[in-house]
Formats: C-alpha cells, sequence, structure tokens
C-alpha cells in the first residue's frame, strides 16, 4: 500500500470511529429516555463486560480456546477470587499480571 | 474544571494504560512491519483510538486487501459504540454539556467505558472526571504505539511480562463491581455465553466483535424480563 492510500486509510477509519462515539451524545442528549428504555440501557454495561470478560478469558488470541492449555482460564480463577475479595482494581491486576507472568515464565 | 475531579480520571486511566502498553506496543510493531512509518503508526493511534479496528486494518494491509475494506471492516468493528454511547446519555444529561460530552467521547473505548459506568454508579459525571480518564489513556495509547514503532525490533518477547492479562483482569474486576442484583449477573452471565455461542457458529463475528453487539442487545432485554418479573 503506497504512502497516500496509508494515509486515506487513517482518515477514513478515523471517521468511521468518531461517529458512533460521538452522534448519541451529540444527537439524543436533548431527548429524555422513556424509563423502559433507560431501564434497558442500564443493562448494557453488565452485558458488555459479560462479554468482553468472556472474549478476554476464552478467546485471547481471537478464536475460542476452552482448553486447559489456555492459561487465561487458570490465571482468571485467582483473579476473580481476588476481585470478589478485595473488591480492589489494583490488587486484581496485580495478582492477573504476576499469575500470568509466573505461567508463562514457568509452566 | 474540577481539579480533584480530573485528578480521579487521571488516576482511574492508570490500569487502563497498563493495559494497552502491550497492545499499542504490539500495534506499533505490527505496523511497522507491513510497511507504516513511524509517523503513521503513531498518527492512527493519534486519529483513530480503536484497537480491533487497527489490528484488522494491519491485517487486511498484509493481505493486500483495499483500503475499503479497511474501512467498512471498520465500521462494523466501531458499530457497538452506538450502544455503548447511548447508554451514557442518560448519566451525562443536566451533568456533562452535549458538546463538551461529545467531544470528550472521541475518547471511548470498551476499556474507558467500562471504569466510567463504574464510577458513574455512584459518582455523578463530569466533564472533567471524562477528560482525566479519556485524554490520558488515549495518551497511554498513543505512547505505547510510538515505543512499539521504534523500539519494536529491538526489543524480543514481552509476553513474560504477564501484561497481557492486565486488560483481563481489568474486565473481571469491573464486572464483579458492576453486577449488584440478580438481573445484573443473569445479564452478565447470558451476553458472556450469547457472545461466544455466535462467535462459535459465526467465526467471522469474532473478529467484528458483532458478537458482542448481539449477546448485549440479547441479554439487556433479559435483565429488563427478569427484573419485571421480580
Amino acid at each position: 500500500m503506497s504512502g497516500a492510500s496509508i494515509w486515506i486509510m487513517i482518515i477514513g477509519v478515523s471517521v468511521v470511529c468518531i461517529l458512533p462515539r460521538i452522534l448519541p451524545i451529540a444527537l439524543f442528549s436533548r431527548y429524555e429516555f422513556p424509563e423502559p428504555l433507560k431501564r434497558w440501557l442500564s443493562y448494557v454495561a453488565p452485558a458488555v463486560l459479560g462479554a468482553l470478560t468472556a472474549l478476554s478469558v476464552l478467546a485471547p488470541e481471537g478464536y475460542i480456546n476452552i482448553s486447559i492449555h489456555n492459561r487465561y482460564i487458570w490465571v482468571f480463577i485467582p483473579t476473580l477470587l481476588v476481585a470478589i475479595k478485595t473488591r480492589s482494581l489494583f490488587y486484581s491486576l496485580l495478582v492477573g499480571i504476576c499469575t500470568m507472568a509466573l505461567l508463562y515464565n514457568f509452566c | 474544571m474540577q481539579k480533584q475531579e480530573l485528578k480521579q480520571g487521571i488516576n482511574d486511566s492508570i490500569p487502563i494504560i497498563l493495559g494497552y502498553l502491550p497492545l499499542g506496543f504490539a500495534f506499533g510493531v505490527l505496523a511497522n512491519e507491513v510497511g507504516m512509518s513511524i509517523i503513521q503508526a503513531t498518527m492512527m493511534s493519534v486519529l483513530c483510538f480503536t484497537g480491533a479496528g487497527q489490528y484488522i486494518a494491519i491485517g487486511i494491509v498484509q493481505a493486500g486487501g483495499a483500503v475499503f475494506t479497511i474501512i467498512m471492516a471498520n465500521v462494523l468493528v466501531n458499530l457497538r459504540y452506538l450502544l455503548f454511547s447511548t447508554s451514557l446519555v442518560p448519566y451525562f444529561k443536566g451533568r456533562v454539556p452535549t458538546a463538551i460530552g461529545s467531544l470528550l467521547t472521541y475518547g471511548l473505548t470498551d476499556e474507558t467505558y467500562a471504569v466510567a459506568m463504574n464510577r458513574y454508579q455512584n459518582h455523578a459525571p463530569t466533564a472533567s472526571y471524562m477528560a482525566g480518564l479519556n485524554i490520558s489513556s488515549h495518551f497511554g495509547w498513543i505512547f505505547s504505539t510510538l515505543l512499539g514503532a521504534i523500539l519494536g525490533s529491538y526489543i524480543g518477547n514481552t509476553d513474560r511480562l504477564g501484561l497481557d492479562f492486565a486488560l483481563p483482569a481489568m474486565y473481571i474486576c469491573l464486572l464483579v463491581f458492576m453486577v449488584k442484583s440478580r438481573s445484573d449477573l443473569i445479564a452478565a452471565l447470558s451476553s458472556a455465553l450469547f457472545c461466544l455461542l455466535i462467535g462459535y457458529f459465526a467465526p467471522a463475528t469474532m473478529s467484528n466483535l458483532f458478537n458482542i453487539i448481539i449477546a448485549t442487545i440479547i441479554a439487556a432485554s433479559l435483565g429488563v424480563l427478569i427484573s419485571e418479573r421480580g
């Protein structure tokens, strides 16, 4: 791909990145959403996080990998326990990263 | 500008930046490998802030695909932000001016969304918090891309540092924070399940992340149904 095409690509991607993020806030902010829609939207965040967690742990390389060879599944267990127990993002990250490093280097 | 809020936002971006380091770095390395200059790689992270979309772009460039294909793939990958951004609207209403809110949602990603939503459960949103969180996360993304594009060829395997688990760990912890009722839990679990099932039966959705959109729509509807039945 030539230098010019790469710049066109970057600008094109930039536009399609920005629009879906900005438009809802820019257009809908003046309206009061009806109560049922608000309630529905309140479940979007837990649902998104459920999906992201599942994908990042069970498909870390972009394809589903549910097997004992998937380190992410093993690291998931202590990280979840620490997250529930401490309710601290810091400790969850610490335990997750350290366990991953240990497994990677020694298993 | 509320200094305390800005500071809190910057503070809350630290785990995000930690997770972005290996991802942005890898993007810089890969971009360099497919023939993008350091400036192009870095500018892509300045103008695009879409991890998955940028990786897909690299893949298509490498396969000799067209610019149009890359842009279309990015339309699909970024569509989920319509949903994320819409779910922020009720929170921003009357608290964050529309113009500023719109500008700051430029920095909306899976991670900044998750962290911000968690904060808004018990704190009112402010433009300052959002600026701190989104802009510093974006800087982290840009900086790690630059680092990868420059140093890529000198540094070997970064997997051994365990940073690959930074973002999953963050998702796990925020999920724990976010689940406050039985219906939240059912929404989260069913979304996880549907997301994997859809990805399994329609593998294309694993790369354009459409599975997240469909799973979220189903799971949020289930959440509402279950909460209504008590």
